[in-house]
C-alpha cells in the first residue's frame, strides 16, 4: 500500500472582510478503508490540435465500478478565454469549465466516462487518475 | 475585484518509484476574463441525516452560468462514512471521511444542481462556493 496525500490551500485577503485561509489535507484511501490507493495513470499530458467535442478523457471501462478513485485535471494553457468543458457520463452533464491555469480534484467511482470539449485549437491539459484496482 | 488562490499539492514517496510532488496554484477568475471572483457563500457547515437523500446544496437555478468554484469536505473521521456528490442527477463520486474536492461549476442549466447524500446520520459537510457574479 502506498501513502499519497492531497493538500489544498484556499486563500484570499480581500474576498471578504475576514481573510480566507483554508487548509485541508487528505490521505488517499480505498473506499471505506484506511488502505492507501496503489494504482496511478501517471501524470499525463494531452495536446489537442483541433477543437474537441465530447471526447473521452477518462474511460469508465478502465476502472472497477464503485471504487474510490481521484481525478486531477489541469488546463495548462495560459489563455483566459480558452477553456476545457469537463463532462460527466453518457449524457455529457457539464461539471464546469477549466480556463487557463485552472485545475480540479474530484472523487471518481469509475462508473461514468469523463469527457472533455475544448473551445479552441492547440489546447493542452494534464490529468492523473489515482485509483484502486 | 478580489484575488483568491487555490493551491493543490499531491505527494507520495511510494506510489511509484519516482516520488510524486505535484503542486500548482490557480487564481479564481470570471468566465473568459481575468477579473477575480467577488462573490462567495462563505465557509459553511451542514449536518444531515441519512434521510436527507439528495439534499440540494447548490441550486443551479439560483446562479448564472459562470466560472463558479465549489469546495467540499467531509468532516467525518469514520472511514466508512461518505457523501455521494451528484451534479444534475449524475453521480460524480463519493467523499469519504476527511476527503475534500474542488471543481469548477458552470450552473449552465436550472437543473444543474449540486446534491449531496450522506451515508449515515448526523454527518457534517463543509462547503464553500466562489461565485462568478
Amino acid at each position: 500500500m502506498a501513502t499519497t496525500t492531497a493538500s489544498l490551500t484556499l486563500s484570499s485577503s480581500d474576498l471578504t472582510s475576514d481573510a480566507l485561509s483554508i487548509s485541508a489535507t487528505s490521505t488517499l484511501y480505498k473506499a471505506g478503508t484506511t488502505i492507501g490507493l496503489d494504482q496511478v495513470t501517471g501524470l499525463t499530458r494531452k495536446v489537442y490540435a483541433t477543437a474537441q467535442s465530447n471526447a473521452t478523457l477518462i474511460s469508465a471501462a478502465s476502472y472497477t465500478d464503485d471504487t474510490h478513485n481521484r481525478i486531477y485535471i489541469k488546463n495548462v494553457g495560459t489563455s483566459s478565454t480558452d477553456y476545457f468543458t469537463i463532462e460527466l457520463g453518457g449524457s455529457n452533464i457539464v461539471i464546469g469549465r477549466l480556463y487557463g491555469g485552472d485545475w480540479l480534484f474530484i472523487p471518481y467511482e469509475g462508473e461514468q466516462d469523463i469527457d472533455i470539449s475544448s473551445s479552441a485549437t492547440d489546447m493542452e491539459l494534464e490529468y492523473m487518475v489515482i485509483y484502486q484496482a | 475585484m478580489a484575488t483568491t488562490t487555490a493551491t493543490i499539492t499531491l505527494t507520495s514517496g511510494d506510489l511509484t518509484s519516482d516520488a510524486l510532488a505535484l503542486s500548482t496554484t490557480a487564481t479564481f477568475t470570471n468566465a473568459g476574463g481575468s477579473n477575480g471572483l467577488i462573490g462567495t457563500t462563505g465557509l459553511g457547515r451542514k449536518k444531515l441525516a441519512s434521510g436527507h437523500a439528495q439534499y440540494v446544496l447548490f441550486d443551479g437555478d439560483a446562479y448564472a452560468n459562470g466560472a463558479h468554484k465549489v469546495y467540499l469536505k467531509n468532516t467525518s473521521t469514520t472511514a466508512a462514512e461518505y457523501f455521494t456528490i451528484e451534479i444534475n442527477s449524475e453521480q460524480m463520486g463519493k467523499l469519504y471521511a476527511g476527503d475534500w474536492c474542488l471543481f469548477p461549476w458552470e450552473a449552465n442549466a436550472d437543473t444543474n444542481d449540486i446534491k449531496i447524500d450522506p451515508s449515515a446520520d448526523d454527518m457534517v459537510l463543509e462547503y464553500m462556493l466562489f461565485i462568478d457574479e
